[in-house]
């Protein structure tokens, strides 16, 4: 573990980047007040939309990785971060679930889709696919989800993994946030709020705007989404459009967890192919999971977000 | 001359994944392709058969940096085909909300991103030893625009507040006093980011005269919002003629399109925007407009960082005088709601980085048209052309030492955002 280190060293840091917005690492870039003390607190090795000083080679305490992956490069790059990291963070819903990116994912319409944008272009960059989180690639230690992250989580998580202790974020919905800051309810309202299928951590942000939250922290661990789409259509909102707000950043979470509930027929997760290289990653710390090329079944993976 | 190739894997301190590749063919150059690595996300092809407010919370996160601005031209397209007049208290809350995302992105890309190059550094905090005072005032103005947008969207990212038809909830009168104070003394510190670029030579190896474009503010003062475009030739069109400004294609050397203009490639962002209607620009930054400007301007992108600075105390003027117009609004107006369940719109804004437009068509409730482009799929031929220039010129003068430095210093001038040149297409009817 990190622990044993600290004293000696300052835990070395990472800060990766794949398909997404770039919303999680700017969030980390507007913690202007906290910025020069965090990169003063660890040695942030790698952080390429902050420093063009990056060390790509080295050993991580822990590797901080944003956005899903869509392309065979970034799926090496990932398998690359996992083998030298002991601790991978998934940060932000990309990342966790596969962000909206994934919205359509079992639909199988994933090829056409890329035809209408890009033509039939031969890109020589790299081969893509459709978004995956990262979990569906290799091993993800903790998952720090929204779109994007809390910067106070993130501290959060920082702080505990800098010292060599685990991370344990929020497990109620964001109905409860939204209770505490007495919120006038809006499901109450007849709005379609996701309040209370969706993680806590954002302090009930929407509601607390007067606006229906639209699950932008992905599903919450405890989450009842039978009764959550009862409650909805018995305010006159249709099976098509509950469905359709679930999924826009329910990711793969929500698919592999509620897919009879979503009408999703198809065999969902397929296999990803694999870069030859992938070797078993070095993992510290819990290292009783197994390991992701033997993935286990969707249903028990699904407990861990 | 032995060089062969020069290849930058990965850009650093830009928005996304993106790189530079110059080739030589027997000691000349033969190609300069700036290569996106971004992922396809297809996030256009999401946005089919949803709500238009679902369409508004997805379209935003094509970009992080810009996701307001990518709100706000989103919110301007749907409201125009849904038939929607906002009232004026709304607009003012958006160009509030539009000044926090200039202030926090030209902060953040002057202080913390353009100034380590020219300084010598690998990042802001590597210059913070020396440069204390410098990158602490940068900090200080970058938060204020994250602060502002938390204040008018509820998030500095991704924000909800901003919805069709109005705002979930408005800032109370003394939240909107404390920004007003707090932005005028602030000014001194973006002046700072003036002070610094100015007094910094401007490299001209990758000088080449440009075509410039920009949205142009019906009133006769500087703005971000419109729906007349000017370009540089003197031509005018209107937001929603933005196709035949745009012409777009796919290259296999990236996943993002790109846009030429009468075949030719453009310059979008605050360079275009002075260059256009500088002299439209008042108060403070008027005065450092006028002392700065110089004919290198309309040929050498690196006074793009020059522009971004200015426009940074533009904006922290600009800010007070909305709040004031805020004030004499006493009623927070309900959401607007639509009139109809169908329609086409298309609208314009200046993002931080140039141009943006959205372009949406809904038929019974849902989005089955989307069509989004994005200042930075506009100006990535521009970027390619002046990076052959200047590749050109340092070869042919020998001057080959750093040369990858130099080369994305230009780059980065452009203050590119790589997630959002993902995203120049057209999707209709899937
Ligand atoms: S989770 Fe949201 S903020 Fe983070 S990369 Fe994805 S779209 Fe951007
Ligand atoms: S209320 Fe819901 S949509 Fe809003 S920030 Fe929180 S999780 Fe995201």
């Amino acid at each position: 573990m990190i622990a044993s280190k600290t004293q000696a060293a300052k835990p070395k840091v990472g800060f990766y980047g794949f398909t997404g917005c770039a919303g999680d690492l700017l969030a980390i870039l507007h913690c202007e007040d906290e910025l020069l003390d965090i990169f003063n607190a660890v040695d942030v090795r790698s952080f390429l939309m902050a420093s063009s000083e990056v060390h790509d080679d080295e050993e991580l305490d822990v590797a901080f990785v944003e956005g899903s992956i869509t392309t065979d490069h970034q799926l090496e790059s990932l398998a690359d971060i996992r083998k030298r990291s002991k601790v991978l963070v998934a940060l932000g819903s990309c990342a966790c679930f596969g962000g909206p990116q994934t919205a359509r994912l079992g639909y199988g319409d994933w090829k056409e889709r890329f035809k209408k944008v890009y033509g039939n272009t031969k890109h020589t960059v790299a081969k893509p696919f459709e978004s995956r989180p990262l979990d569906e690639h290799v091993k993800v230690d903790y998952y720090i989800p929204g779109c994007p992250i809390d910067r106070y989580q993130f501290f959060f998580a920082l702080t505990r993994l800098a010292q060599g202790m685990s991370v344990e974020l929020t497990t109620f919905p964001v109905c409860a946030e939204c209770k505490w800051n007495e919120n006038e309810c809006l499901l109450l309202k007849a709005q379609l709020c996701l309040g209370p299928v969706t993680a806590g951590g954002c302090d009930s942000r929407c509601p607390s705007h007067n606006l229906p939250c639209i699950g932008c922290w992905g599903p919450a661990a405890e989450a009842n989404v039978a009764s959550e789409i009862d409650l909805l259509k018995e305010r006159n909102f249709s099976a098509e459009e509950i469905v359709s707000k679930l999924r826009l950043f329910g990711g793969a979470a929500m698919v592999r967890r509620f897919a009879d509930l979503l009408g999703i027929k198809a065999e969902v997760p397929a296999r990803r192919p694999r870069p030859k290289k992938v070797r078993e990653p070095v993992v510290a710390g819990k290292a009783k999971k197994k390991s992701p090329s033997k993935r286990p079944a969707a249903k028990s993976r699904a407990k861990k977000r | 001359m032995s060089l062969n190739r020069i290849k930058i894997e990965s850009l650093a301190r830009v928005e996304g994944h993106g790189g530079i590749t110059v080739d030589f063919k027997e000691g000349k150059l033969s190609n300069v392709t700036v290569d996106i690595h971004e992922g396809p996300r297809l996030l256009e092809t999401i946005a089919q058969g949803r709500t238009p407010s679902e369409v508004v919370s997805l379209t935003c996160r094509i970009c992080a940096i810009c996701t307001l601005s990518h709100r706000y031209a989103a919110l301007r397209a749907m409201e125009k085909a849904l038939e929607i007049e906002v009232p004026p208290k709304v607009r003012l809350m958006r160009d509030l909300m539009h000044c926090g995302e200039m202030i926090e992105s030209h902060a953040l890309h002057v202080f913390l991103l353009a100034l380590p190059d020219y300084l010598g550094y690998p990042s802001a905090v590597h210059m913070a030893p020396e440069y204390l005072e410098d990158v602490q005032a940068g900090l200080r103005v970058k938060r204020f625009g994250v602060r502002l947008m938390e204040l008018t969207a509820a998030r500095s990212i991704h924000g909800e507040n901003p919805v069709i038809g109005g705002f979930g909830r408005y800032p109370s009168k003394s939240e909107l006093l404390r920004f007003k104070y707090e932005a005028e003394s602030l000014i001194p510190d973006a002046e700072r980011g003036v002070e610094i670029l100015r007094n910094l030579r401007q490299p001209t190896y990758m000088e080449e005269g440009m075509t410039f474009m920009c949205t142009k503010p019906e009133h006769d003062r500087y703005g971000w919002v419109a729906d007349r475009i000017l370009v540089s030739n003197g031509q005018e069109f209107n937001a929603w003629d933005y196709r035949k400004l745009t012409n777009e294609r796919v290259v296999p050397h990236s996943m993002a399109k790109r846009s030429r203009f009468q075949d030719k490639p453009y310059f979008v962002g605050a360079l275009a925007r002075f260059n256009l209607l500088g002299e439209r620009l008042d108060g403070v930054a008027g005065e450092h407009f006028r002392r700065c400007y110089n004919l290198s301007w309309i040929r050498n992108p690196m006074y793009n960082n020059v522009a971004q600075a200015i426009e940074t105390v533009w904006a922290l003027e600009e800010a007070p005088r909305i709040i004031d117009k805020l004030l004499t609004h006493e009623e927070d107006p309900a959401i607007v709601a639509p009139s109809r369940d169908k329609g086409a719109g298309s609208a314009a804004v200046e993002a931080p980085r140039g141009t943006l437009y959205h372009h949406y068509e809904i038929a019974e409730g849902r989005v089955v048209h989307t069509d989004i482009i994005t200042p930075t799929a506009q100006f990535l031929d521009m970027m390619e052309s002046h990076i052959r220039v200047a590749a050109k010129n340092l070869t042919d003068e020998g001057d080959t030492d750093n040369i990858e430095l130099k080369l994305e210093m230009i780059a980065r001038a452009y203050d590119p955002c790589i997630s959002c040149a993902t995203h120049l297409v057209k999707v209709r009817g899937l």
